[in-house]
C-alpha cells in the first residue's frame, strides 16, 4: 500500500513536471533563440540550446529599436491605469453588493454584455471621441481607454470578492462602534487585499499586453507602447526578425514576471476566494 | 486609515502629475509630414531613417517623421485612419491594396503630381499595377516584389543536372523531373530525407495567382462589365501540376502546406529541399547573411508553361485624401524615390527596382546574390486581369487561401476547389458591384 502510494505520488510528481515543461518550453526557446545567432537560428539542424551564446540580438534591440523609451509608457500607462481601475472598482463593488438597488442586476448584466463587442466595432467612434477631446496620440487618453476596458472586468472580480465577505462582520465592527469608513478601511480592506492585489495584476497585465488600441491612438514613435514596438520585428508574409524579437520578448517579459513573482499569493489567494462565493 | 487615505490621495496627485508632464510634450503647433514606413528588415529600416534625416537637413522648414508600421497590422492602422481623418501624409503599402483603397476614394490621385523624369523611368508594369482606367495614379511603385525559383548548386550537380539559364529556362515539366530525381531517401530507413522541391504554400492566393498567368489563366475574367471568376483548362492545370508533385511523385515536402517562404530556408539550408519554388525574391538575403560557408546556391530565370509571364505586384509609397498636405508629401516622395534612393532601398530590401536607371547600375546586374537573374525577370512581368478588380483583396482571404489550403492538405480534388472557388468567389463579388467594377 505504501509502495503504491510512492509510485502513484511520483507518477504525479512526473506529470506534473513533464507539465512544467511543456507550459515552460515556449519561454525556454524565446529565450535560447534571442542568444542564437542569426546563422544558428537559420540552420537546417536546429537545436534547443545555443552552441556559442551570442549577444547580438540584445544589443541590436538596445541599440537599434526604442524598446527602453516604449517599456516605460507601457509602465507608465499600465500602472495609471491600473491604479484608476483599483480606485474605480473597489468603492463601486461594495456599493453594489452592499446598497440593493433595482438597477444592480442590470448594471452586473451590462458588464457581461459590454465584455461581448470586440474592440473593432468600437474603435471608429472611440477614435472619433477621443480626437474630438484632443486625447488621440497621447498616454492620457490610452490610459482613458484602459481603464474603460478593464474596469467592467474588475468590478465584476470585486464584486464576487466583496460579496464572500460576511456583513455579519461588518455589523459586529458597528456594534463595537466603529464608525462606516472604520469599517472599511478597517475591517474590509485587509479582508479584500488580497483581492485587490488579484484586481490589479489582472488589469495591469491586460493593459501591459494590448496592442491594437496602442497601435491606432499613437500616432508619434516617442509615445508607442512595447507591444506595438515588439510587433516592429515582424515583416512580411510572416516573416521575423527571430533573433530581435526573441531578445526584445525576453526584455518585454521580465516587469510581468516581476511583478507576477511578488504579487502571485495576493493573486492566487484573490482567484480562489471570488470563485468560492460568487 | 489615514495612511491608506494618504496613500490614494499621493496616487491620486502623482497620476495628475504624470498626465500633465505627458500632455505638456503632445501640443506641437508645426507638425511634420507623418511617413508610416513598413520596412522591416534591418538594414531597410536604416536606409529609410537615413533618407529621411537626409531630407530634414536639406529641408528644415518640411520636416518628415518617421513612423515604423508593422506588415500585420497595416491595414487596420490605415482604414481606421482613413475613416477617423487623422491620417499619415505618407504610407507605404503595396499595390494589390492601395487600388482598393484608391476604389473606395481614401486616396489622393497623385498623377497631376508626378515629374516626367519619375513617370519615364518607372517601368510601365509597375504603373499598371497602381493605375486606375481613368489615369488616376494610387501610389507610387518603387519595389517590384517578384517569385523566384532558388536551387542548391551542389545538390543539382550532384544528380547530374544542368541548372537553367537566361536563354533555356525550365519549363514546368522539366522542373517535375528534376524534382523528381533529387527526392531521395539518403540513409535508407524508408522515409524521404531530401525533396526536390519546398514551396510555402501558407498564403497560396499570391503564389498561385502570379503563377497562373504562365500557364495562360487569370481566375478573373470580365463578363457584361463586371469581374467573374472562372477556374479553367489552364488554372486547373497550374493546381494539378503542384497536387502531383505534392501528392503523386512526393517530390514537394508536405511540410510546404503550412509553411512560408521563409519558413523553408533552414529546411533548404540542410538539403531538405533542393529547390525553393515561389518564394519572393527578397528570400535571398536570408541565404546570403546566413546560409553555411560551404552552401552554393542559385536563383533560376521564370519557370516556362504557355509562357515565362508572372505577374508583379508593388511596394508602393501613397498619400491619404484626407492628408492636407499633399503637394509637400509628393516633394518629399520625389526625394525618397529618386533613383539613387531607389537603388539604396532595393539593395537593403532585396527586391527589384521599379526604375529602369537603378536595373542599369551595375549592382542589379550583379551575379553575386542572384541579382542579374532576379532583374533579368524583370521582362517576363505582366499584370494579373485581377489587379484593380473590387473585392480582390477579401476574394483572396475569404475564398483563395482557405480552399487552396484545403485543396493542397489533399482534402479536395482540383475539380471540387475550382467548383468551390467560381461559387464562392461570385458571391463576394456581388457585394463589390456597387463600386462600378470600371477596371
Amino acid at each position: 500500500m505504501k509502495n503504491m502510494s510512492v509510485l502513484s505520488r511520483s507518477v504525479i510528481h512526473g506529470l506534473i513536471i513533464l507539465y512544467i515543461v511543456f507550459l515552460l518550453f515556449p519561454l525556454l526557446w524565446v529565450v535560447a533563440s534571442s542568444l542564437k545567432s542569426t546563422q544558428e537560428i537559420y540552420s537546417g539542424s536546429p537545436t534547443i540550446f545555443p552552441q556559442q551564446l551570442s549577444f547580438d540580438h540584445y544589443r541590436s534591440v538596445i541599440n537599434g529599436q526604442q524598446i527602453f523609451r516604449s517599456m516605460w509608457n507601457s509602465v507608465i500607462v499600465g500602472t495609471i491605469s491600473t491604479v484608476l481601475v483599483v480606485l474605480l472598482a473597489v468603492p463601486s463593488a461594495y456599493a453594489m453588493v452592499r446598497y440593493k438597488s433595482m438597477v444592480n442586476n442590470a448594471i452586473l448584466g451590462w458588464i457581461l454584455v459590454s465584455q461581448i463587442f470586440p474592440v473593432i466595432l468600437v474603435m471608429i467612434p472611440l477614435y472619433v471621441m477621443l480626437r474630438y477631446i484632443g486625447l488621440t496620440d497621447s498616454l492620457i487618453g490610452l490610459t482613458l481607454i484602459y481603464v474603460v476596458w478593464s474596469l467592467p472586468f474588475v468590478l465584476w472580480m470585486m464584486h464576487g470578492y466583496v460579496k464572500s465577505i460576511p456583513l455579519e462582520l461588518e455589523e459586529a465592527a458597528v456594534i463595537d462602534g466603529a464608525s462606516r469608513t472604520q469599517v472599511i478601511f478597517n475591517v474590509l480592506m485587509p479582508l479584500l487585499l488580497p483581492a485587490i492585489g488579484a484586481s490589479a495584476l489582472f488589469a495591469f497585465i491586460s493593459a501591459w499586453n494590448e496592442f491594437f488600441f496602442a497601435l491606432v491612438l499613437m500616432k508619434s514613435p516617442a509615445l508607442a507602447t512595447l507591444q506595438v514596438e515588439l510587433a516592429r520585428y515582424t515583416g512580411m508574409e510572416g516573416q521575423a526578425r527571430t533573433g530581435p524579437l526573441a531578445a526584445a520578448s525576453v526584455i518585454a517579459t521580465i516587469p510581468s514576471i516581476i511583478l507576477f513573482v511578488f504579487m502571485r499569493k495576493w493573486f492566487t489567494t484573490g482567484l480562489v476566494s471570488g470563485a468560492l462565493k460568487g | 486609515m489615514r495612511r491608506i487615505l494618504f496613500i490614494s490621495f499621493f496616487l491620486l496627485i502623482g497620476s495628475a502629475a504624470v498626465f500633465w508632464l505627458m500632455t505638456k510634450n503632445n501640443g506641437h503647433k508645426d507638425q511634420p509630414l507623418r511617413f508610416v514606413s513598413l520596412a522591416w528588415q534591418e538594414r531597410a529600416i536604416a536606409t529609410n531613417k537615413s533618407i529621411v534625416n537626409e531630407w530634414n537637413m536639406l529641408h528644415p522648414e518640411m520636416r518628415v517623421e518617421y513612423i515604423q508600421g508593422t506588415w500585420n497590422s497595416a491595414h487596420d492602422y490605415l482604414v481606421t485612419a482613413f475613416e477617423t481623418g487623422d491620417v499619415p501624409d505618407i504610407f507605404h503599402y503595396e499595390s494589390s491594396v492601395i487600388i482598393d483603397y484608391a476604389m473606395r476614394g481614401y486616396l489622393t490621385d497623385l498623377s497631376p503630381y508626378i515629374s516626367t523624369e519619375m513617370k519615364n523611368d518607372i517601368l510601365d508594369v509597375a504603373w499598371a499595377t497602381v493605375t486606375r482606367p481613368n489615369g488616376e495614379v494610387g501610389g507610387v511603385p518603387f519595389l517590384i516584389e517578384s517569385l523566384v525559383v532558388l536551387y542548391n548548386k551542389s545538390l543539382l550537380e550532384k544528380e547530374g543536372i544542368i541548372p537553367p539559364t537566361l536563354e533555356h529556362p525550365w519549363t514546368w515539366e522539366y522542373l517535375q523531373v528534376a524534382a523528381r530525381k533529387m527526392t531521395k531517401d539518403t540513409n535508407d530507413d524508408g522515409v524521404i530525407d531530401q525533396y526536390g522541391a519546398g514551396i510555402g504554400l501558407r498564403n497560396s492566393a499570391n503564389i498561385i495567382m502570379n503563377t497562373s498567368i504562365s500557364f495562360g489563366g487569370s481566375f478573373f475574367k470580365k463578363e457584361n462589365e463586371h469581374f467573374v471568376v472562372h477556374v479553367n483548362a489552364e488554372e486547373k492545370k497550374l493546381l494539378q501540376t503542384i497536387i502531383d508533385m505534392l501528392y503523386k511523385d512526393k517530390s514537394i515536402s508536405p511540410a510546404s502546406i503550412g509553411e512560408t517562404g521563409a519558413g523553408m530556408i533552414p529546411g533548404f539550408f540542410s538539403g531538405r529541399y533542393a529547390m525553393l519554388i515561389g518564394i519572393g525574391s527578397w528570400g535571398r538575403q536570408q541565404l546570403v547573411e546566413n546560409a553555411p560557408k560551404d552552401f552554393y546556391w542559385g536563383v533560376m530565370p521564370p519557370l516556362k508553361a504557355q509562357s515565362q509571364i508572372y505577374g508583379a505586384s508593388t511596394q508602393t509609397l501613397s498619400v491619404p485624401k484626407k492628408s492636407k498636405r499633399a503637394k509637400e508629401a509628393m516633394k518629399f516622395i520625389d526625394f525618397m524615390l529618386s533613383s539613387k534612393n531607389t537603388a539604396r532601398l532595393a539593395l537593403n530590401d532585396w527586391m527589384i527596382p521599379a526604375r529602369k536607371s537603378c536595373l542599369a547600375m551595375q549592382e542589379f546586374q550583379d551575379s553575386l546574390g542572384g541579382w542579374d537573374i532576379t532583374c533579368a525577370s524583370v521582362s517576363t512581368l505582366g499584370v494579373g486581369s485581377w489587379v484593380g478588380a473590387p473585392g480582390y483583396v477579401e476574394w483572396k482571404s475569404r475564398v483563395a487561401n482557405p480552399v487552396l489550403q484545403e485543396l493542397f492538405a489533399g482534402r479536395l480534388s482540383v475539380d471540387e476547389a475550382a467548383k468551390r472557388i467560381e461559387h464562392e468567389s461570385n458571391n463576394v463579388l456581388l457585394r463589390y458591384k456597387k463600386y462600378g467594377d470600371v477596371w
